[in-house]
Parts: structure tokens; sequence; C-alpha cells
């Protein structure tokens, strides 16, 4: 039962909103298991296989799923970016050269 | 109308019949008289008069009367420039059209409108409760702002949190979520339309879907901006995601200043 007496009967949802703590454990976890994929060098998370398989259980434990999909997205998006930066950087770097 | 021993009657209005009189005739009356008139006098009375007025002496003090004149111009033109151009940096010309009225209810369950944001400093924040990492960062970088100005200026402020996610954010729920941040944070929320009337007012984009049920897990994509707004519930600046407590802190410390300039007090 949340801190909130208006909630909808159902009980499937939890009326309370993250807290501070709950939000530094989700972040703790996440963190831990994007360093997990870094290690056997996974971008996308899902497809490391069993690799890192208790750091992802302890994040599924601890964020909400649709924290769990904007945090993926979010690190995909981060290399992709670095990805391009790098290409960038390497193509002005020729065309200096060459001049 | 009105008749001429009327008109008489008034002294001011005495010469009124001579002038038009005048009208009529002067134009003659005059030519006779005027040197350059053909009608009037021989060609060598004329060239004389016309000899007599362009002297070497009349056409320097022309010309030096007309470069007079030229730098005299110039120089009030470039006084005029100047005055528009620090009026432009110290005021704001062509203030963008953000804020205005709205009507939702506080976290306690107290009605809030924007007659609520006058008589102080409001710093306005739109989030949401489920918000993963950004709004939280940005509530804890208004609730440090807010300690620092304070300490500057005294409890001129009033710092507000908007929920985009009505669906989810009860005034109970932002209540009990606001006790992570500043104790003077006023949380809001009101129905799904009244929300989006006042982001409309404020220019905020928020993507919560019309019928999201309380259950469900999403989140709320939104525009990222702190706006601060002026004692009179005018719009002053948006603090973006990388503008810094210290730019925030300057930026509220020039507008007060100003402030305090025109108005005689800081609020």
């Amino acid at each position: 039962m949340g801190w909130w007496p208006f909630g909808s009967s159902s009980g499937t949802e939890d009326p309370t909103p993250p807290t501070r703590h709950e939000r530094q454990k989700c972040w703790e976890s996440r963190d831990a298991y994007f360093a997990c994929l870094d290690g056997v060098g996974v971008i996308k998370a899902g497809t490391e296989g069993k690799a890192c398989s208790t750091e992802n259980s302890a994040y599924e434990k601890t964020c909400a799923q649709s924290w769990i999909t904007y945090f993926n997205e979010r690190r995909k998006l981060a290399f992709q970016q670095k990805d391009m930066l790098a290409q960038a950087n390497a193509q002005n770097a020729q065309a200096n050269a060459k001049r | 109308m009105i008749s001429r021993r009327a008109l008489q009657s008034f002294p001011g209005l005495r010469r009124v019949p001579a002038e038009l009189k005048c009208r009529r005739t002067c134009l003659t009356y005059l030519g006779t008289r005027r040197p350059y008139s053909s009608a009037g006098g021989s060609g060598g009375y004329r060239d004389k008069n016309a000899v007599g007025v362009f002297t070497p002496k009349s056409a320097a003090l022309f010309v030096v009367s007309g470069i007079g004149l030229l730098f005299y111009f110039r120089h009030a033109k470039a006084k005029v420039i100047e005055q528009q151009e620090k009026d432009r940096a110290s005021k704001a010309y062509g203030r963008p059209s953000v804020g205005g009225p709205f009507s939702l209810s506080t976290h306690t369950g107290a009605p809030y409108t924007e007659q609520d944001l006058l008589g102080k400093w409001s710093l306005v924040y739109f989030g949401f409760t489920n918000c993963p990492d950004i709004c939280p960062a940005e509530l804890d970088k208004m609730g440090e702002a807010l300690e620092a100005a304070e300490k500057e200026h005294g409890k001129i402020f009033n710092p507000v949190f908007v929920s985009v996610d009505p669906a989810r954010d009860s005034p109970a729920r932002i209540a009990v979520y606001l006790k992570d941040f500043h104790s003077a944070f006023t949380g809001l929320v009101g129905s799904f339309q009244a929300v989006k009337s006042m982001c409309k007012a404020y220019r905020v984009y928020f993507s919560t879907p019309p019928n999201a049920k309380p259950e469900d897990d999403y989140l709320v994509d939104h525009s990222i901006f702190v706006y601060f707004m002026d004692p009179e519930g005018k719009f002053v600046e948006a603090f973006g995601q990388t503008v810094t407590i210290e730019e925030m802190l300057q930026k509220v410390r020039d507008e007060i200043a100003a402030w305090k300039e025109e108005t005689g007090k800081t609020v």
C-alpha cells in the first residue's frame, strides 16, 4: 500500500513516486550493468547473451521498465554520436593531412 | 453662419476680414515690392538688388551656417542612435510572450493561478514525478540556486514545479515527490486540458498521451527549461539544462538590480 490514499483498488500500481533513494539505487545498478557491457564490448543492451546476467537482473529489479528502455536507448545513441564524432574528426584529420 | 458684425464684436477676430481680403490681393501687393518680382521695377533695379543679396559675405555665411547645421544634425543623430542602443541593451525589447493565465491546484489541494505568481520572483519548472534523471537533476539545481539567491536577496522567490503528467501525478503524489527537494517548492497539477493550456502559454512541449492510465509505465517527453518570471508574472528568462547555477544567479542579480532601479523595490 502506498502513501496515496486515493489510489485505484487494482492493487497493481504503486502510487508513490520514485524517491531519491530509489533513483540512486537504479542509477547505480544501471552503471554497473553498463560497465559490464563495456567490459564485454556490447553496445546494445540485451544482445550480450548471458555475460552480464547478475548485473542485468539487479538493473531490472531496481529500475522501472520505462526507465530501462530509456537508459538503453540513450546508451545506444551516445555510442552512435561518439562514432559520428570520431568519423568526422578522422575525416577532418585526413582533409588537413592532404592540404 | 457668423455675421461680420458678430465677428467684429470679438477684438481678437477683428482682423479676420482684413486678412481675408488680403488673401485675395496680397500676392500682387507683395509682388510689387519683391525685388525679384518680374512685375515690379526696371531691370537695373532688379540686378542691383540681386547683387546686393549675393555678396561674398552672405555666400560665406550661407556655407558656414550650412556646414554648422550639417554637423549639428549629425551630432544630434548620433546622440539619438546612442540613446536607442542604450535602451535596447538595458530593456527587454520584444520580450517573448511566454506565460499567461492558468488555473491548477497545488500539491496540498489549494487552487493556484497566475495571480499567485505575483509579488515574488518565480522559478517555474515543468516535469513529472516518474522522470528518470533529468527532472530530479534540474530540480536539485533549482533548489541550490534558490538557496544561494535567498541568501543574497532574501526570501523573495517562489519555486514552482508543474507536472506535465496529470494522469499519474495527483497532488498527493507530487507532495511525496517534492519531499526530496527544496521545501519551498509548490507543486502544480490539474486536468489534462488545464495542464495543456498552461504548457501552451509557456511554450512547453510535452507528450503525455491524453488517455494514459495511472498504472501505466511510461515516460513523458517534455521541454526542459526553468522559467524565470518577474514579480508582475512576466517572463524574464528561460534557463536551459546547460545553464550553470552561477549563470542563473548572475541573471537573477542583474534583473533584481534593474527592477530596483525602476521601482525602488526588490519585488
